[in-house]
């Protein structure tokens, strides 16, 4: 549930759904048999590779691909059929899509004067939206005089200036450079949280997604791969998948065998020959599993230290301030250790590994969550 | 990287010096030597007495002098307009067309561009012949159920030279647009859609404007070579009343190599070229004045 909508107290709506909507171009299949709601007021990602069909449905809630079966609802109204001028929705293009002939002003009061608004209503919307944006002294500026974090700006002008109902984005900041993209991600929070607008956001960058959304949806090769809050997902990945897409540095994996299950506790023999407990939900009968932990449960010790899982020797270590990153060569394989920031390692040095087993997960043969 | 400024200069004159040779001796000098001929009363070939600007006040007083003129401009706003707009229509309707289909469209509006001018002569006066040409079809509509001879009729034989002309050279135009359209991304008119903009108001607010300069670029290639008429009129109306549809650059053929008067012809080649210069100049500025407002 948003902020906004906890605030005054309403149960959270359903604003967009789509219902087992299917998008084939030709014979490719992009989206298959999908569902999926919006709540009113949420900032809701949609997150996945690229070519996972992400950027497809936002399209479609958008009307600018038809939509090959099923349906699309906005408040509750049919819109499958429905242009997309006519559908309360404005949406925010990667590439901007800013008429390069008009100036600033002319680009956010474009849909005014097509709706045939007076031009002194045009003036003032625009100035209105200009002055939420800090773009009051580019008004007579073309796109081409503008840097790209104005443009970008211009553009969310140009969809707030329609009042909009439901905001679409489209991996917005995937064109400017890391540190405008920070502040930009600040000012489309700062923006969600003063207008309280319902807002669907399109990202392959899942620091994006964890930071902006209260609402994530994770997409894999046009399906629904899980859906939940941030930290859901970061903690309780349903499928393998998740938990390699979520995080930074990415989750490790290992292949282990299972020696007993016992109700919700798997034994597990890691390799080196040590058993550990490892809780599961599900996968009864499962004889073997891959390990995932992520880098940040598994710890330098020493060695001969008997809480070491196993040993490796340390390959490459990045030196990130906060926090260091160890590449480090085991028997199954190179694992990912983020440690504290002074950690004291070497190249080359053989280091024993604690694995805090109870942020372990286990994965079953077809990628889900045990 | 540095390099001495010498050395840069250097390299720049030995790569510039072919094109300043032969821009100097093909065209800068015989333009000057026309120019100094036009004030001569010389023959074809060989000198003659200086004359002031006799040839000029000769000009100014012949009829079939400002016949051509006046057949030149009438021309080029026969073509010149038609050609750009119907381009324009036509690059529209390619643009929308996908995959193979659009190049074989293409392919086919541009195809009569590689025809050289003596085959469209020869295809257009078969297709206008009087007696079996499969356009009288349609000539016959409009006189009364008769055949018409088009290019011996002093009236339409300039609308119908145009007329060939513009399909002639439509192609070309055409792939002109096309690429002024491809510039535009297909998200600025999803944008556009979004914002409630029409078919039509994405034509005028997006469209138009974008395809300007193209617009301008088509619509001053097109008056430079169209004013610049000589091979279509000049075999349309060989065997005809020639005098009644002479062009300039017909004028002055006729003045030098079949006259012998290289001094007129000269002054009457000066005429022409401040008249391009002039028109394609002025006309630029003006449309692109407009454009950037």
């Amino acid at each position: 549930m948003s902020a906004v909508a906890a605030k005054n107290g309403e149960a959270a709506a359903p604003h967009v759904e789509l219902r087992r909507v299917t998008k084939r171009y030709g014979p490719v299949t992009a989206i298959s048999d999908l569902s999926l709601t919006v709540d009113k007021g949420s900032f809701t990602a949609l997150l996945g590779p690229s070519g996972c069909g992400k950027s497809t449905l936002l399209r479609m809630i958008a009307g600018l691909e038809p939509i090959t079966a099923g349906q699309c609802f906005i408040d509750n109204l049919d819109v499958t059929d429905v242009p997309p001028a006519q559908r309360r929705i404005a949406m925010v293009f990667q590439s901007y899509a800013l008429y390069p002939h008009m100036t600033v002003r002319q680009n956010i009061a474009f849909s005014l004067s097509v709706a045939g608004q007076p031009k002194k209503v045009q003036n003032e919307r625009a100035l209105e939206v200009a002055r939420i944006l800090q773009l009051e002294p580019y008004l007579d500026r073309r796109p081409a005089e503008l840097s790209g974090g104005q443009r970008q700006r211009v553009a969310i002008g140009r969809a707030l200036v329609r009042k909009p109902e439901v905001f679409l984005f489209d991996e917005p900041l995937s064109n400017l450079d890391a540190k405008l993209r920070v502040q930009m991600r600040l000012e489309l929070a700062k923006l969600h949280a003063d207008l309280g607008t319902t807002m669907i956001y399109v990202t392959h960058d899942q620091t994006e997604a964890m930071t902006l959304a209260d609402k994530i949806v994770v997409l894999d090769k046009g399906v629904i791969s899980q859906v939940g809050s941030p930290l859901e997902l970061y903690n309780a990945p349903a499928n393998k998948f998740v938990a390699a897409f979520i995080g930074s540095p990415s989750m490790n994996f290992f292949p282990v065998d299972i020696a007993a299950i016992n109700g919700r506790t798997a034994s597990v023999v890691l390799p080196g020959g040590r058993t550990v407990e490892i809780g599961i939900a599900a996968g009864a009968g499962a004889r073997s599993a891959e390990l995932g932990v992520r880098p940040e449960h598994l710890t330098v010790v020493d060695p001969k230290d008997p809480a070491a899982a196993f040993a490796g020797a340390v390959a490459i270590i990045e030196r990130l301030g906060n926090s260091t990153i160890l590449y480090i060569e085991t028997a199954v394989g190179q694992l990912i250790v983020e440690g504290e920031g002074d950690l004291d390692a070497k190249s080359g040095q053989t280091v024993g590994l604690r694995l805090n087993q109870s942020h372990a997960r286990l994965f079953g043969a077809t990628g889900a969550t045990l | 990287m540095l390099r001495s400024k010498r050395s840069e200069y250097t390299t720049a004159a030995i790569l510039m010096a072919p094109f300043v040779v032969i821009y100097g001796l093909l065209f800068v000098y015989p333009t000057i030597k026309m120019a100094q001929l036009s004030l001569t009363d010389a023959p074809l070939i060989g000198a003659g007495k200086w004359v002031g600007l006799d040839n000029y006040y000769r000009l100014a007083s012949d009829r079939l002098f400002s016949v051509a003129v006046w057949n030149t401009v009438y021309f080029v706003i026969l073509s010149v307009v038609p050609s750009t707009l119907v381009a324009m229509l036509v690059a529209l309707g390619v643009n929308r067309l996908k995959g193979w289909t659009q190049s074989v469209v293409l392919a086919a509006f541009f195809l009569p561009y590689i025809l050289p001018v003596s085959v469209v002569f020869r295809i257009w006066s078969w297709m206008f012949d009087k007696d079996f040409g499969i356009a009288q079809n349609a000539v016959q509509l409009f006189n009364n159920g008769q055949h018409l001879s088009i290019f011996r009729t002093i009236p339409l034989f300039m609308p119908a030279v145009a007329f060939v002309t513009v399909w002639w050279l439509l192609g070309f135009n055409v792939l002109l647009f096309i690429a002024g359209l491809r510039n535009i991304s297909t998200e600025i008119y999803e944008a556009a859609g979004l914002d409630g903009a029409s078919r039509w108001a994405q034509f005028t607010r997006i469209t138009w404007p974008l395809v300007w300069p193209v617009t301008v670029l088509v619509f001053t290639i097109n008056l430079i070579l169209q004013l610049k008429i000589f091979d279509q009129v000049y075999l349309f109306a060989n065997g005809g009343r020639v005098g009644a549809t002479m062009v300039m650059v017909q004028f002055i053929f006729t003045e030098a190599f079949q006259m012998n008067k290289g001094g007129l012809a000269a002054a009457a080649s000066v005429v022409l070229f401040v008249l391009i210069v002039v028109l394609s100049v002025v006309q630029f500025q003006l449309l692109r004045a407009r454009g950037a407002r």
